[in-house]
């Protein structure tokens, strides 16, 4: 493929942009999603022994 | 292109960081600014910041070298460095990290350990780890940016180190935390854009297109010397054969080592304690993805392709022509592109350097400062912590520069793995458990931790036939360079058995003692 016989460099290339589009989706999909206001649900617990 | 226009060029950009330097220092006035830029950096800044760090001149000329002897095989670890480095690092760390560390007010990843496993061995050890480990990983940077100084202002080698120490040293000890995400977002737009016009320019210098250019050089394969076929090469389009060393020095050291290393590496954890919430992470997982597969991508292509201009050129592929395998890209990029373009690389180069180390000796002048001195030696009571941490910057990067005076050549890439394997198998079972593992108490991290650094150094000692036989001390006690001689050992990297012997104690530990007192019920 592309003058790459080898699949197993020619596929590090494919995956490559498969990384790139799928955090593209993430990035569009969770753009405005926070997660500050939850933060305070977040503890530490002591539990004694 | 002349030394004077040259010169005018460097002269605008010293003088960019020095305003983004000042502007980081006008905005840092107390230690959380100086350790996290306040803890509300801008998405863009942070994502471009982190890209920036991550890739040093040691990925692009180290690296870059690596892939002009080895071939196409090195963009697995760019797959990684994208895969690992941003989307899993950014969306299954960063996130849990960030508000782990708002939770415990920890500004560092020593103290975010410690406090999290509310053990303060734990934080002197990670901070030791660091200190110790770490200047290995700033000196063979700082060598990579002088190796490219030298190469294109033809300068000594030594003057290149100490000028490029200096400005370092000046902008990170002034400018903090702010200081170092401003300058090092504004190195990744001159990295980003240099790499992606190496990329394009490529091809005119070759006089082909991108497949008949693979295809080039995928019929070079009979040019491959007899002494890399000997170790498995099988030409720059194939992978080395399965199981031979070359194919255990790619996929174990440099591919597995830096792309799972990477995910531990405290200079990177720590901007994630800089954004305001997980809104940042979010967007900027696509930013630093990009900029990844443009900036690493692109070299490690390029190094690949270097072979095909050199044998068009001089006849000879790019380790013959060039032994140095450091020295390869600067030299192609020398060779192959217009002048005013040289200019313009190297300051990506200086760019790479510069962001990787400023924040390198950032992460180890407030390790020694802030967590070994005034956490556990002053017990949080030191005064004038900023000014602590200063000392702490200095120092570090002073010892990183006399550590480039012992580093062979060659070195670029190899100091990079050997950092990145210290870092996962001493800190990634910890780190992981402390986001994702209630049960796992302190005592379990901290062995854990113990047992990676100390596998690490004792398979780099005893085992890894580079290092062991460089070092010296196997053949001092036994009288061989490695202690296991038989195949595949002496190639096998450290990492592949501390960060199994890590995990290992780690969870045996956990499950043998009663549950922790640092349990979360959700991070």
């Amino acid at each position: 493929m592309f003058g790459i016989p080898d699949p197993g460099v020619w596929l590090a290339y494919v995956l490559e942009i498969a990384c790139l589009l799928f955090a593209a989706w993430y990035g569009i999909r969770y753009w405005n999603q926070d997660d500050t206001k939850n933060e305070h649900e977040v503890q530490h617990k002591n539990t004694k022994k | 292109m002349s030394s004077y226009t040259l010169g005018l060029i460097v002269l605008v950009y010293v003088f960019a960081l020095a305003g983004l330097s000042w502007l980081g220092f006008r905005h840092t006035k107390n230690a959380k600014d100086m350790l996290t830029g306040g803890g509300n950096m801008n998405t863009i800044v942070m994502a471009l910041s982190y890209g920036a760090t991550f890739i040093s001149a040691s990925a692009i000329v180290g690296f870059g070298g690596v892939a002009a002897a080895f071939g196409m095989g090195i963009q697995w670890l760019c797959l990684l460095n994208i895969f690992m480095g941003v989307i899993i690092a950014f969306i299954l760390f960063g996130k849990r990290t960030r508000r782990l560390g708002a939770q415990l007010h920890a500004h560092t990843f020593p103290q975010l350990l410690g406090r999290h496993f509310k053990y303060k061995p734990i934080q002197v050890l990670t901070a030791a780890i660091i200190v110790l480990g770490m200047p290995l990983y700033a000196a063979v940077v700082l060598k990579g940016g002088a190796v490219f100084v030298e190469q294109i202002f033809e300068i000594d080698y030594n003057i290149a180190l100490f000028i490029f120490t200096l400005i370092i040293a000046l902008y990170v000890i002034t400018g903090g935390m702010k200081g170092v995400m401003y300058t090092s977002a504004f190195q990744a737009i001159v990295m980003f854009l240099c790499m992606g016009f190496l990329f394009f320019f490529l091809y005119r210098a070759l006089g082909m297109g991108f497949t008949e250019a693979n295809q080039a050089l995928t019929d070079m394969q009979e040019r491959v010397p007899a002494h890399l076929a000997q170790i498995g090469h099988q030409g720059w389009t194939a992978m080395p054969l399965t199981g031979s060393p070359q194919w255990y020095t790619l996929v174990t050291s440099l591919i597995l080592g830096v792309g799972i290393g990477c995910l531990a590496q405290p200079q990177l954890v720590v901007r994630f304690l800089t954004v305001r919430s997980s809104k940042q992470l979010n967007q900027g997982v696509f930013v630093g993805s990009l900029f990844l597969l443009v900036t690493v991508g692109a070299v490690y292509h390029a190094g690949a392709l270097s072979n095909l201009f050199f044998m068009k050129t001089t006849g000879k592929i790019a380790v013959e022509y060039i032994s140095d395998i450091d020295k390869i890209i600067p030299a192609f990029i020398n060779a192959s592109m217009p002048k005013w373009f040289t200019a313009i690389f190297m300051l990506s180069i200086l760019s790479a350097s510069m962001s990787t180390l400023s924040s390198q000796v950032h992460v180890m002048g407030t390790s020694a400062a802030t967590d070994i001195y005034a956490d556990a030696i002053k017990n949080n009571e030191a005064k004038n912590t900023t000014y602590i941490i200063r000392v702490g910057i200095f120092v570090s990067i002073l010892l990183s520069y006399l550590v480039c005076y012992v580093l062979e050549e060659g070195v670029i890439a190899r100091g990079t793995a050997i950092f990145m394997g210290l870092c996962a198998a001493s800190f990634l079972p910890a780190y992981v458990a402390s986001l994702y593992w209630p049960r796992c108490g302190k005592r379990a991290a901290f062995w854990s931790m113990v047992t990676g650094a100390g596998a690490s150094v004792f398979a780099l000692l005893f085992l890894h036939q580079k290092e062991a036989a460089a070092v010296g001390l196997c053949r001092w006690l036994f009288g061989r360079d490695v202690l296991i001689e038989a195949y595949p050992w002496p190639v096998v990297d450290p990492i592949i058995i501390a960060l199994p012997l890590a995990t290992l104690v780690l969870i045996v530990l956990t499950y043998l003692q009663p549950k922790s007192n640092a349990l979360i019920d959700k991070v």
